[in-house]
């Protein structure tokens, strides 16, 4: 099934325009919502899961219209807010068949056999009888992969799942997020470009609230092939370098140098060396791109 | 750093509305109230009428103090949240890292919050200013501004208790991280506060009560408790001694628990637990960091969005919902401490005199109303915790993208709190139970505590819970909301005071409804369901709209929440919506018309229009002729079940005057009537409002001559709504003022408050006339139209019932499934009489030829021997002191509830809560007999009130009910013994001057009394048991005597109370006739008390007994201010060493007990033994005595019996070491 969005605002009380004018199509699979703090991205992943409206435009997901009827969106869908608390005193266990009896999982026998399945899928099952407000920044991402599962859900949204993740855990959350996925959509925001690159098929970068890029990672990265040049520069040569090329990064290296990376169709100079582009690169010509421009 | 955080709290605070808000509130409470108190409503409700002046210092202190108390809720949210939202906002993980001190941020952050809530104070000190001056109140209740009295409030009492209660708040918060906390401690001490003040309230204990009292209320009252009205008005509270102590100790309370909050409080970046059991030993933990990879194989599962299933899901997630409000603490120490208050109003029910009544089922559900606040606190406050129980917990993003629909989300809420409302009331009835088979009661009537609580409570608490539901929805604050909801229902019940008295314009207001033995809940019942089914459909209006406003997901706005709710209000919603608000109102306009339109309804102003009209048309024809009721024939058809009745009767009158009366003045009630006179007649005049009618003679009436009325009588029917009849079903009891017409102009409504009367343009009131006035003395005080008259009754009711009227059974007969009795009386009585019906057991006896009876209901058979031990007594003791009694019977008759007893012509209706279920411990701990005290008040009155009756002059009730009171006095000493009385007197003493300091018009002295129960019963009582102390009982007995045989069954002009105390003085010796005139002449007080004391053995064995102690005498005027000195003569005075203000007196020869006592051991107790009491001359104020006695004394006292008027009885005595 599609999700469809059609020119979609949204303008805070405050004046700032969190979604403006946004026009999206995301198929079945894992889709990559990258994009800067403040770009948008959770009001957006809110907005589709019925917890705020937009002041206009229309989402679609299937032939389901999102904004008028809530209700059938909320049965298949799986939403994990970017932070969430859950009910103090309340074991693993008892929390998600509280939320499966939400979901409509009308039998007992039935809840059982769910809640039983989620907490094998996310390895919680050692720690279901301990209370989720005790657990770690990891257990409690993972819970709430588990109670999103519990309907089955045909589109999924995961609003920045990894961020204050260890490695182990963020790799094990990922893996988890991509068996699930694997029949219906799933949205999943990130302001890390490996996570995209690791797991999505397609992607977009959003900025400002609207969409910068619309394509696939590797895509992306296909298109960029030949125009990414790389050097080694003096830290005090940074400043004339980046008036003279389009430097999409510059990182230390270990003896204080500077490894920059430019974008141009041509070689820039005779110093610069070809290199393989990445989707960092993609990420930040998109950004570049719709940086205000002084005048 | 200090100001540095000081400041920015202060900041933060300004930029608050909340701050503003509670300004506002406390503002305009404030303004409301006290204008209220100045009379600002007075145009739209009762003339405030008072001597009192409402912004005295007394005054001022009182409101300004109670108003702060409300304050207290907010230092939650105000004080004890200072330190808690840093955590909250985890700031704190930032902030502890700076470099400043705990001392600069805990006082910074306790100082601004402190600064905060007295900005709140000080703005209900400017709205009480404000409020006594607005335009429009009364001018005559304001004195002028005196900002001592508002400074004084604040320094000496708001202050300090912001300091303790702020610090203990603080604390609490601060640890517990946790606001309800901070709530729940306020709650509890408050609790605890009026549990310490009913444990401290005997006198005896009052001064450890004015030290212990942490609000410093009883230190106020140690001093102003007995505070007369003039005292009130003018005195400044006395800034000294106990109030000075208590509030050192409690401000060193508040140092205390401040140090504690400094001394555990740690820049930690974790909450302090406490814990029970010790930590267990530490594990190292480590997670596992590899694999995790599974197949996602989802068992296929039912998914089921219908109706019915979301019905079983709304009562799911409300278990879930009921189980963590029974689970948190705040619940479970509401619970806690709502069950002690409970046990301990139980205990403590319905107990005059120390004496208990049988815990009855329906007595242990009255006792429960002391839960009634922990159980709206608790729906106040979870209604708002569970409206924004995911919000908080910040699971709202989860719980609102599931497919559950609003209405079971909103809807498992509601259950949840009917359901703790439910555990709330099982509390109730589990206490109820265990206190009855604590007191070894076993008639525990289950069926009642279910239909009571779980019936007719649950629903005004669900009511309630609607309110809550909707307010915490609208506000999603549960703080906010839940003081909001407090101040709308602690403020309802004022709305009186602005003129809004009709019960549907008054969120859950209603009639309540009563039970008693006899007559179950009666008609109440219905009444009350109405206006509940009323209350039900407006609370279901207010659920569907806090339906609309349910916040699901992040609406950002109240505007958008606005235009969510317009969204939702489609077909079902918007058609539910509109039946409930069109069902609610026109229930709401059925109980208008019917109780407004259809039959009158007057507000409170109204009627005291009508009293002004009435007095204004009508007392001209005051003076006129009308001649006397020689004669009465009743009859009378009750009919318990539908609750009517149907009566007729025949007065027969006499033209006792020398004049012609041309015209009868007819004064009737309401109920359907018709007049017939067996004399030619026209009516002149009916007046259908105040039931007057003028009927003219064509033949007048000339002196001597007689003429017939005859009338009936009977009721409209009853309806739900409205008791159209004083019919009960079972236990009715009425008097023939209730039902037959009355001759001639009424006075006894005119107002009497000379300041309201003037707003009217009447006169001043003149009170009753003076007994030395010879023309007012005319009628008895008890009818105008009437001397002493034949009587005679047939009464008819149901088979079932016995029914009763005064006189002797002549016969009994049923006819048509009704049940008839004639009466008639063997000699004259006052136009006074009674009818009774209920289904009566009857007990017999005899004493000597008079037929003694009780009537009373089945089951309450405990006291039935008491009542007749005491009607025994009392005609003992009146036969022998007074004069022979004038019937044949004397019958005691039960009737339901309303704690009072009633003495008619050989008939007593006595209630059955004032006696029959008395559980008379006869020990001499016990309490006091009160079933056999009244029964021998009741009795004298056959006596003094049915043969000696006063004129309606000043001071009647002195040989009514003092006299009574005296009989009852004298045969409870010679029953009990002398020395036991002192109970009975300390009691008396203590309510005479507690009542006496709420007279709102004038006190006058005992024999010219205006009628106050305080005078007649307590200061009269007080008076003539000294009096009979001084000259003697039976000197006084004979005097009485004399005086009986004098005036008994007089005809007018009837006797006064000059006539009486003239008797009593022939008798008094000279030496103590000022005692005559101290008594009942005029108010006087002593101030007595013994200075030191101390005792040396002598070489004989002997003691020597030193004392030295003060006597002082004053005087109050009818507003209560002192007088040492009289016309003519001067105050003494003496002055004590070290003090520079002398001590004063009126003139001393008075003669005064001085006793010694020792106290001897028997059985393990104490008792005490008087070794010497003799009366005293003192001429001096301070006096010196030695007195040799024979034993080892250990008390010494000076009027130890407290029979002289003292308003600090407790310092007449004093411990010897």
């Amino acid at each position: 099934m599609k999700l469809v969005i059609k020119d979609l605002t949204k303008t805070y009380k405050n004046g700032v325009k969190a979604i403006d004018n946004l026009n999206l199509e995301i198929g079945t699979g894992m889709f990559g919502l990258l994009g800067p703090n403040g770009a948008g991205k959770s009001s957006l992943m809110r907005t589709i899961a019925t917890l705020q409206s937009p002041d206009s435009g229309s989402i679609m997901f299937g032939d389901i219209n999102v904004l008028e009827d809530k209700m059938a969106l909320r049965r298949i869908l799986g939403y994990l807010p970017q932070s969430f608390g859950v009910y103090p005193k309340m074991s693993a266990e008892a929390l998600l068949d509280y939320f499966a009896t939400l979901k409509g999982v009308a039998s007992k026998s039935d809840r059982a056999a769910l809640v039983n399945e989620v907490l094998e899928i996310t390895n919680l099952s050692d720690v279901r009888k301990k209370n989720v407000a005790g657990y770690s920044g990891g257990m409690k991402q993972r819970f709430g992969i588990a109670q999103l599962l519990l309907n089955s859900p045909k589109l999924i949204i995961v609003d920045e799942p990894t961020a204050g993740l260890d490695p182990a855990e963020r790799h094990r959350f990922l893996n988890v997020l991509r068996e699930v996925g694997t029949n219906c959509t799933v949205i999943f925001s990130t302001h890390i470009v490996e996570d995209v690159k690791e797991l999505c098929n397609e992607m977009a970068i959003l900025n400002g609230g609207r969409i910068l890029k619309h394509s696939t990672p590797s895509k992306a990265r296909e298109e960029l092939s030949g125009k990414i040049w790389t050097k080694i520069i003096e830290r005090d040569n940074l400043e004339e370098n980046e008036a003279k090329y389009n430097v999409l990064s510059s990182n230390y290296n270990e003896d204080n140098t500077l490894n920059i990376r430019v974008f141009s169709d041509q070689l820039p100079d005779a110093d610069f060396k070809s290199a393989e582009p990445q989707l960092d690169d993609v990420y930040f010509i998109a950004l570049r791109q719709d940086e205000p421009v002084l005048s | 750093m200090f100001s540095t955080i000081f400041f920015h709290e202060l900041k933060y605070w300004l930029k608050k509305p909340a701050f503003y808000i509670y300004m506002a509130i406390f503002f305009s409470l404030a303004l409301f109230i006290s204008a209220a108190n100045a009379g600002i409503f007075d145009s739209l409700t009762v003339t405030t009428g008072s001597s009192r002046t409402v912004n005295s210092p007394f005054g001022i202190a009182n409101l300004f103090i109670s108003l702060t108390i409300f304050i207290f809720f907010l230092f939650p949210s105000i004080i004890g949240v200072s330190v808690y939202r840093d955590y909250k906002s985890d700031m704190h993980t930032i902030l502890y890292s700076y470099p400043f001190t705990k001392s600069s941020y805990l006082f910074a952050k306790f100082f601004s919050a402190v600064l905060i809530v007295t900005c709140v104070v000080l703005t209900i000190g400017i709205g009480m200013f404000i409020g006594y001056r607005l335009p429009g109140t009364n001018p005559d209740l304001i004195t002028t501004f005196d900002f001592k009295s508002y400074f004084n409030a604040y320094w000496v009492f708001i202050l300090p208790n912001i300091l303790l209660f702020g610090a203990i708040v603080f604390g609490v918060v601060t640890f517990t991280r946790n606001i309800a906390a901070g709530f729940i401690t306020v709650i509890l001490l408050l609790f605890v506060q009026g549990v310490a003040e009913s444990f401290l309230s005997d006198p005896e204990h009052r001064y450890i009560a004015a030290l212990a009292d942490p609000f410093g209320g009883a230190a106020m009252q140690y001093y102003t408790r007995y505070w007369t009205v003039a005292e009130q008005n003018e005195l400044h509270i006395p800034i000294k001694e106990v109030i000075i102590y208590n509030r050192l100790i409690w401000l060193g309370v508040s140092s205390v628990v401040f140090a504690l909050v400094y001394r555990f409080f740690k820049f930690s970046q974790n909450a302090i637990t406490f814990s029970l059991f010790k930590k267990s030993q530490g594990v190292r933990s480590t997670k596992r960091n590899f694999g995790g990879i599974t197949r996602v194989n989802l068992p296929k599962v039912n998914f089921d969005y219908s109706f019915l299933q979301n019905l079983k899901n709304t009562w799911k997630i409300s278990n879930v919902e009921f189980k963590y409000i029974v689970k948190s603490w705040p619940f479970i120490s509401i619970v806690l401490v709502g069950l002690i208050i409970v046990l301990i109003a139980l205990a403590d029910l319905g107990n005059p005199f120390g004496t208990p009544s049988y815990p009855r089922t329906w007595r242990m559900l009255q006792g429960g109303g002391a839960f009634v606040i922990a159980i709206n606190i608790c729906t106040f406050l979870y209604a708002g915790m569970l409206v924004n129980r995911s919000k908080i917990a910040k699971m709202n993003g989860i719980e609102d993208v599931t497919p559950i629909p609003n209405w079971s989300l909103f809807l498992s809420k509601f259950i949840a709190i009917v359901k703790m409302q439910m555990l709330l009331l099982t509390v109730i009835m589990i206490s109820g139970i265990l206190f009855q088979l604590y007191k070894g009661y076993y008639d525990i009537e289950i069926g009642l505590y279910i239909k009571e609580l779980f019936g007719l409570k649950l629903i005004n608490y669900v009511i309630w819970a609607f309110l809550a539901l909707w307010i915490q929805t609208l506000i999603r604050n549960p703080y906010l909301g839940l003081f909001v909801l407090l101040v709308i229902a602690i403020g309802i019940p004022f709305l009186s005071l602005a003129g809004i008295e009709q019960p549907i314009l008054k969120y859950n207001e209603g009639p309540g409804f009563g039970f008693n033995d006899m007559n179950g809940y009666g008609d109440s019942l219905g009444r009350y369901l109405l206006y509940k089914s009323y209350w039900v459909l407006g609370g279901l209006v207010l659920m569907v709209i806090a339906g609309l406003f349910w916040v699901r997901g992040l609406p950002h706005s109240f505007k958008e929440r606005i235009k969510i709710a317009k969204s939702r209000f489609k077909a079902p919603v918007a058609i539910t919506f509109l039946v409930l608000l069109i069902g609610f109102l026109s229930l709401g306009f059925r109980i208008f018309h019917e109780t407004n339109i259809k039959n009158e309804s007057y507000s409170s102003k109204e009627r005291e229009q009508q009293r002004v009209e009435w007095e204004k048309l009508y007392k001209k024809y005051q003076d006129v002729a009308q001649p006397r009721i020689v004669s009465v024939k009743a009859n009378l058809d009750i009919f318990p079940k539908t609750r009517d009745f149907n009566g007729s009767g025949e007065y027969l009158m006499v033209n006792k005057t020398d004049q012609v009366i041309d015209s009868i003045f007819l004064n009737h009630n309401s109920y359907p009537s018709t007049f017939e006179f067996d004399r030619a007649n026209q009516l002149v005049l009916e007046d259908t409002l105040y039931n007057f009618d003028i009927y003219e003679l064509k033949r007048p009436l000339i002196p001597g001559d007689t003429m017939k009325l005859h009338f009936t009588v009977k009721n409209e029917p009853n309806t739900i709504l409205r008791r159209n009849s004083p019919v009960i079903e079972n236990g009715t009891f009425l008097n023939n003022f209730q039902l037959f017409p009355s001759l001639g102009y009424d006075g006894s409504n005119e107002l009497r408050d000379d300041k309201t009367r003037k707003k009217y343009d009447l006169p001043p009131n003149a009170l009753r006339p003076h007994p030395s006035d010879s023309s007012a003395l005319g009628n008895t005080y008890i009818s105008k139209d009437s001397d002493w008259v034949d009587f005679e009754a047939t009464v008819s009711t149901s088979e079932d019932q016995i029914a009763i009227a005064p006189g002797y059974l002549q016969k009994e007969w049923v006819e048509d499934g009704r049940r008839y009795f004639h009466y008639k009386m063997d000699s004259k009585i006052l136009h006074f009489y009674a009818f009774n019906s209920a289904r009566y057991e009857v007990k017999r006896d005899k004493w000597n030829d008079v037929d003694l009876e009780i009537y009373y209901h089945k089951g309450h058979e405990y006291n039935l021997d008491r009542m007749m031990r005491g009607m025994k007594a009392s005609l003992t003791y009146n036969t022998e002191n007074f004069s022979p009694y004038q019937h044949k019977q004397l019958r005691i008759i039960e009737f339901p509830a309303g704690g009072f007893a009633q003495s008619f012509p050989n008939t007593i209706p006595f209630s059955g809560d004032a006696g029959f279920i008395a559980e008379v411990d006869d020990s001499e701990e016990g309490g006091v007999d009160y079933t056999y005290a009244i029964t021998v008040h009741e009795v004298a009155h056959q006596w003094w009130a049915h043969q000696v009756i006063g004129a309606d002059v000043l001071g009647a009730t002195m040989m009514s009910e003092s006299l009574s009171e005296y009989v009852s006095l004298k045969v409870l000493e010679k029953e009990i013994g002398k020395e036991q009385m002192r109970k009975f007197l300390k009691k008396a003493l203590d309510d005479y001057l507690t009542s006496r300091t709420f007279e709102s018009k004038r006190e006058k002295p005992l024999m010219y009394n205006d009628g106050q129960g305080y005078i007649r019963y307590q200061k009269g009582s007080l008076v003539l048991y000294a009096l009979s102390d001084y000259i003697g009982e039976d000197v006084l007995n004979n005097a009485l005597k004399t005086y009986v045989e004098k005036v008994k069954f007089q005809e007018p002009p009837y006797t006064t109370s000059i006539d009486m105390v003239n008797h009593v003085r022939a008798v008094t010796p000279d030496s103590l006739q000022y005692v005559i005139k101290d008594m009942f002449e005029t108010i006087t007080l002593y101030d007595n008390r013994v200075l030191s004391a101390s005792t040396t053995e002598m070489d004989n064995g002997k003691y020597k007994v030193d004392i030295e102690f003060n006597v002082s005498k004053y005087r109050n005027n009818e507003k209560g201010k002192r007088y040492y000195s009289e016309v003519g003569r001067d105050s003494i005075t003496y002055l004590p060493e070290g003090k520079d203000k002398p001590l004063l007196s009126v003139q001393l020869k008075d003669y005064i007990d001085i006793g010694i006592f020792t106290e001897d051991d028997i059985d393990g107790k104490k008792k005490e033994r008087v070794l010497y009491l003799k009366k005293h001359k003192i001429t001096e104020i301070n006096n010196r005595l030695s007195i040799i006695v024979d034993e080892k004394p250990t008390e010494v006292g000076v009027d130890p019996y407290n029979k002289l008027i003292d308003t600090r009885s407790d310092d007449n005595r004093q411990k010897i070491n």
